[in-house]
């Protein structure tokens, strides 16, 4: 299709920038997809869990999702387990499972859980997927058909080999032009559009529609076209990450779920692949200095990961700003990844950032200049939405905390809690989160990963759920156990899963090479 | 050549079972046995015919899943495509055991050498953690149940169609697509002029021992033959 308006450029080669080449080439072919960076810039591996949203991502670019988990050191996330963020308690611990509850109206449900009263967590009772998680099993059994699962779920991948197995199949599949050069000046033309980029030791680069994948350097979007940034630090405490990443023996159970622990000020992360945990301290440098958290980081592995030479292990230093962009779209350039925003890995929505302002790059991409300021504001209106709904989402699992160290009472101060969620939580004394509460089509975090953090962490029922337990809503329950019982029959552990899925994959390679 | 186990807590509290369809499992077979009680079901997918063992000249229900040995046109890679599997199918690779010299209740058995048995992990459990059976053999037992109280009924069945002469063997033509013929020999079906010709006591006293419905399902079920000739044009016709 002839068009005025299909060069589009990308500035960037890590997760974003790749993940928005192979989704705008295979949603939109018509399209002439480049993307440049600067040879020998790392990049920053953003986020190691993804989202159920990345299933369908991966199917729509046409990538095999045995190709994807052998190729990325992948495996199974099927929620989140929080340990601590209550009270610290040893039995302090409560699942956010992707699997959303037992469908019927929630004060039934809550009514028909609470009368129980036999001590099951409100996660394991709307939903098998708690269950599965305590047993290290995998979501779906290798003869069911390509990203389908008898429970939702998502990954836990190695962000820089996704990078490089997207980058292969842009190239390679859908026709993306890689240009490995780097970028040494930007024109405008008169209206204030980008119009080409200069590079180093290569020809210019014209382009209709610009994509800042420069991480935190925002290369176009802030140092060319100045858009401000919105600080959320008020709001959000962590600026401060120490990482590392611990070799597994083979055949070690590989847990189903992210691991966030709470500690003094702060949390730390556990992702768990094949062949390593990735762990990590995340704090706030106004609460706990860094050494302390190395102290906290290498007490945890030292307990967690038995066998572990902590002194071996030269954590990564992370400091990061917690915000977004003022506008993510400004002319005709889109921000997306880091160059966007960045707040605190607890809900992995980084890389969901990325599907989703590609899909939404890819839904409404614009034809003609004319339709740039339009589809701009319909962008910015949408991912501003968003980025308040990730904010007051993190937040909520501070602001339900009893713990009493400082920090954790300064998270709970009332200046750094968002009206909009002081009010969601005023609501949520009156009746469950419903959907009415998130009135978006795409809901980011949806009435159900509030249900799952507010009664995983005793927020108290409303009234109306005493007595609502109706007949339905009990055998509701009950049929939950009993699909608890039979998923835990019938799925295999992640491990042997995993395990299977490479030999038959380098059986397959040596059928080709015998061939 | 198979390897019978007592189904117990002890021994089988780890094994897994592969649930699944596939001729790595076994179900490359062309017809499974069946029982009356089933012909409801069957009858929606499957053709039933019947066939007389030579030696003992009894006969038993059969539901075809193809033409020639080894051809299951059900099945399609890892899909078993059909809502219903028989019940002799659906419990591979259980059986039911007779305890020694008992009258008392059978007892669930394994062939630890079927396809079926899984060693690799994956595959369902028998067992919880707690020794409990697991959703998926409670059904198994259902069903094993019912397949064994099936078989125990149908000499009855078979003796009711052998005392109204209701069985004639017959010979069905496979005319393909591509010209080429199979033909499908050794079998018996109802001989429905001989049904028609029933008086009322005769249908009064098949029905009022529940053989009527299966001798129904049985007749209505030969529809299929043509829908399985499809199934076969298809396959063909996709090389």
């Amino acid at each position: 299709m002839a068009g005025e308006f299909n060069r589009l450029v990308i500035v960037g080669g890590g997760t974003a920038g790749w993940l928005t080449a192979c989704v705008l080439a295979a949603r939109r072919p018509e399209l002439d997809v480049t993307l440049v960076e600067a040879p020998d810039i790392p990049t920053i591996g953003v986020g190691e869990g993804s989202w159920p949203t990345l299933r369908d991502t991966l199917a729509t670019i046409g990538i095999d999702e045995a190709d994807f988990l052998e190729a990325c050191d992948a495996s199974f996330k099927q929620g989140s387990r929080f340990d601590g963020w209550v009270d610290g308690a040893p039995s302090d611990s409560y699942y956010h499972p992707f699997t959303p509850p037992v469908a019927g109206p929630m004060a039934e449900v809550l009514g028909a859980w609470a009368q129980r009263g036999d001590g099951t967590s409100f996660a394991a009772a709307v939903s098998p997927q708690a269950a599965i998680c305590e047993r290290d099993l995998a979501p779906r059994q290798r003869a069911m058909p390509a990203y389908a699962g008898a429970l939702n779920y998502g990954y836990h991948l190695d962000a820089g080999k996704l990078a490089a197995l997207l980058a292969g199949h842009a190239v390679d599949r859908l026709g993306v032009k890689h240009v490995h050069a780097q970028v040494t000046g930007v024109e405008r033309d008169v209206d204030g559009l980008l119009t080409q980029l200069d590079l180093r030791d290569a020809e210019p680069l014209a382009g209709d529609f610009f994509v800042d994948c420069t991480g935190m350097a925002a290369r176009l979007i802030s140092g060319e076209l100045g858009v401000g940034w919105v600080d959320r630090s008020d709001v959000s405490f962590n600026d401060r990450a120490l990482a590392v990443q611990i070799p597994v023996e083979p055949g070690s159970a590989i847990a189903s779920q992210t691991i966030g622990t709470a500690h003094e000020a702060g949390w730390l992360w556990d992702i768990a692949l094949p062949t390593r945990r990735g762990i990590g301290c995340v704090y706030s440098s106004r609460f706990l200095d860094d050494a302390g958290a190395e102290q906290v980081l290498a007490d945890y592995v030292a307990a967690q990961v038995p066998g572990a030479d902590m002194a071996a292990l030269a954590p990564r230093k992370l400091q990061f700003a917690t915000g977004h962009r003022e506008r993510f779209w400004e002319g005709n350039c889109l921000s997306v990844g880091l160059s966007a925003g960045f707040i605190e890995p607890l809900e992995a929505s980084a890389i969901v950032l990325i599907e989703l302002s590609a899909k939404a790059l890819a839904d409404g991409y614009p034809h003609s200049r004319a339709a740039l300021p339009h589809l701009a504001d319909r962008f910015n209106a949408l991912f501003r939405y968003r980025w308040d709904r990730i904010v007051d989402f993190l937040k909520l699992h501070y602001v339900l905390s009893r713990r009493e160290e400082p920090y954790w009472r300064a998270q709970r101060g009332a200046a750094s809690v968002p009206a909009s969620l002081a009010a969601q939580l005023e609501l949520w004394r009156d009746h469950p989160p419903a959907p009415a509460d998130f009135p978006q089509v795409d809901e980011i975090f949806s009435a159900a990963s509030q249900q799952y953090v507010l009664y995983g962490m005793g927020f108290p029922l409303p009234a109306e759920c005493n007595g609502a337990a109706s007949d339905g809503a009990a055998k509701r329950l009950a049929e939950i156990a009993e699909r608890s019982r039979a998923l835990a029959a019938a799925l295999p552990s992640n491990r042997t899963y995993l395990d299977a899925l490479i030999a038959s994959a380098h059986s397959r390679a040596a059928q080709g090479e015998n061939a | 050549m198979s390897n019978h186990q007592i189904l117990n807590t002890a021994d089988h509290a780890q094994l897994r079972v592969h649930t699944g369809a596939g001729a790595q499992f076994g179900d490359a077979a062309m017809a499974a046995l069946v029982v009356p009680d089933e012909f409801r079901q069957l009858q929606a997918h499957y053709p039933i015919v019947f066939r007389r063992d030579n030696e003992s000249g009894k006969f038993t229900a059969l539901a075809l899943f193809g033409f020639e040995n080894g051809e299951n046109l059900f099945l399609d890679g890892n899909e078993w495509t059909a809502r219903y599997r028989p019940l002799s199918i659906a419990v591979q690779p259980f059986l039911v055991g007779q305890a020694p010299g008992g009258e008392s209740e059978g007892q669930v058995h394994i062939d630890m050498d079927h396809p079926r048995v899984a060693n690799d992990g994956e595959g369902t459990l028998l067992f919880d953690e707690t020794g409990k059976a697991t959703p998926f053999l409670e059904d198994i037992s259902g069903k094993l149940g019912v397949l064994h109280a099936g078989y125990q009924a149908s000499a009855d069945f078979y003796e009711a169609l052998a005392r109204y002469e209701l069985l004639e063997p017959f010979t069905f033509e496979v005319p393909l697509s591509n010209g080429s013929k199979h033909s499908l020999v050794g079998f018996h079906m109802i001989d429905e002029d001989k049904l028609r010709a029933l008086d009322g006591d005769a249908l009064g006293a098949l029905h009022a021992e529940g053989h009527l419905l299966p001798i129904f399902m049985a007749v209505a079920s030969l529809s299929n033959l043509s829908t399985l000739v499809e199934r076969k044009d298809a396959k063909e016709s996709r090389g």
